[in-house]
């Protein structure tokens, strides 16, 4: 069996567990779409009121609210160990997937699906559907902008968790971190300027979560579209020399216990 | 000759919940103090907010397109009133992970066989971490704003916006209980979490202040306990009075005594379920 095979098969698990309780799955998914709704009104009221911000309307911040819930979603469908993977490394649980043969990363993004990420998922949808403007025919370049933007959200959350392998702090750093990339993906591109757009682009790398995306889907070239696939081939492999550098040090010993 | 019998001194029960409460202030309060790292962190987290958020409305204000709300925005655009209420909003401690964790995880039970109220010295406990969390965003808001270059607001709107801020983050963890108090009922918080905390972001003003909405809108928000909370502070920072100052005052009374009584429904029919039913 494959690394790919087992990780499916684990996410299988993983999705089955996240709707056994199917009263708490509902709510939290219904609770998570009731908290979208509310953050599209506040940003229509905002654009009823602003009209405009730097170029963007509100079929912009649709887009773009719409492709981050959506690679919320996936994220935590389908990788939603990425979450507490920080404290799965520092409370030494990763000790049982080394006696396995089987890649530790994948089986550890496996580990769990969180019940709220389909409620992102489904709103995150509607919102690409009903508000960003966009034709059918933009569907394969709104896939694309998908998987490239999840590629870079979960490898730099990969990359905040391998923290853990250094620092015992990297617990809540870690999430904190992934927490001002999610900030930083949720405001109109056009206000970063200077610093806050390096970091926008580097270590918070909203820019190519959602924003490069954004600028992909508004209009697609061969440029843009390179800008985001090398963006999430970079990060990936950046999470990846992080996570077995990380693992590494782990198999030495050297690791904080949390 | 005097009784060798022992009398047993029964302290009076509001006096013992009292000092238990005061006990566990001081516990919140020195714990984030000892943990300073972690609030450093959070100050750290206050700035990268505001820093998102003073770039969009300073985007905003220097567009200034006509035939919109661009008009109204104060001199210094609404920078200063989203460093209020994002201080507020960011020291509440977060009282319903703490009830979360206490019922569904069963630590609850040996709670109630002890003679102290669990919950007045939960919500104390909140109220410690809050206050030092207060203190030191403030700091930080404060250092910020100096270094910022951007121009000040009077020296009395400080003294508003601190007195109303510090009753509106009392506002907040009293939200906030009555959303741990749902664990009682849901298991998991997170929903009524997030639907709170996006009511706060709209009827509390947390992004925009409400006196934008159009007039139905305003009247409905500042009824809430929301505007309580974010609101009331916020404006002062952007129009400080004396009236408004003393009516915000009187309307966060009211809703700290409107939530304690609902809170103590709230909690009395919870303890009658699990009497019941068990958790």
């Amino acid at each position: 069996m494959s690394a790919v095979a087992t990780y499916a098969a684990n996410v299988a698990v993983a999705i089955r567990t996240s709707l056994m309780d199917r009263t708490n799955f509902l709510l939290q998914s219904v609770g998570m779409i009731v908290n979208d709704v509310f953050f599209l009104v506040l940003w229509y009221m905002f654009f009823a009121g602003f009209r405009r911000v730097g170029g963007w309307g509100l079929s912009d911040v649709a887009l773009m609210l719409g492709l981050m819930m959506c690679i919320v979603g996936i994220a935590g469908v389908f990788f939603g160990g990425y979450r507490d993977m920080a404290a799965t490394i520092l409370r030494g649980e990763i000790d049982a997937l080394l006696t396995q043969p089987k890649g530790v990363l994948l089986r550890l993004l496996a580990r769990e699906s969180i019940a709220t990420a389909w409620g992102d998922l489904a709103m995150g949808l509607w919102m690409l559907a009903s508000f960003a403007q966009l034709s059918w025919r933009a569907l394969p370049l709104v896939a694309a902008g998908i998987v490239c933007g999840a590629t870079v959200y979960v490898a730099s959350a990969v990359v905040y968790a391998s923290l853990a392998f250094w620092f015992a702090g990297a617990r809540s750093f870690a999430r904190d971190l992934t927490d001002f990339m999610l900030l930083f993906s949720t405001y109109p591109g056009s206000i970063y300027t200077g610093a806050t757009k390096f970091v926008a682009f580097t270590l918070l790398p909203a820019g190519f979560v959602v924003l490069a995306p954004v600028t992909f889907l508004r209009a697609p070239s061969l440029r843009t579209l390179a800008t985001i696939v090398v963006a999430a081939l970079v990060y990936a492999a950046f999470a990846a020399i992080a996570f077995h550098l990380g693992l590494r040090r782990y198999r030495q010993g050297k690791v904080p216990t949390g | 000759m005097p009784s060798t019998v022992p009398t047993i001194r029964t302290e009076p029960r509001l006096a013992g919940a009292l000092a238990a409460a005061l006990s566990a202030f001081a516990l919140g309060l020195r714990r984030n103090l000892v943990n300073w790292p972690v609030l450093m962190g959070r100050c750290l987290f206050y700035l990268v907010v505001m820093t998102i958020i003073s770039a969009l409305w300073d985007a905003v204000a220097a567009q200034h397109l006509p035939g919109t709300m661009a008009a109204l925005l104060p001199p210094g655009g609404l920078t200063l009133y989203a460093g209020a209420t994002e201080w507020i909003t960011l020291s509440v401690a977060s009282i319903h992970l703490r009830l979360e964790d206490d019922i569904r995880f069963g630590a609850l039970e040996p709670q109630l066989l002890r003679p102290k109220p669990y919950l007045l010295q939960k919500i104390a406990e909140a109220l410690g971490d809050t206050a030092a969390r207060l203190v030191g965003i403030a700091a930080a808001a404060l250092l910020a704003l100096a270094l910022s270059g951007r121009i000040a607001p009077p020296p009395i709107a400080f003294v508003y916006v601190a007195v109303l801020g510090v009753l509106g983050a009392a506002i907040g963890v009293l939200l906030l209980t009555l959303v741990g108090l749902c664990a009682f009922w849901l298991r998991r918080v997170l929903p009524p979490y997030l639907i709170m905390q996006k009511a706060m972001f709209i009827f509390g003003g947390l992004f925009a202040p409400i006196g934008y909405y159009p007039p139905w809108l305003y009247h409905a928000a500042l009824a809430t306990p929301f505007a309580a909370n974010l609101f009331l502070a916020g404006n002062q920072a952007i129009a400080p009075s004396a009236a408004s100052f003393g009516a915000g005052l009187l309307l966060q009374f009211a809703w700290i005594a409107v939530l304690s009584c609902l809170i103590a429904l709230v909690w009395r029919a919870a303890l009658r379920k699990i009497l019941r039913e068990g958790l």
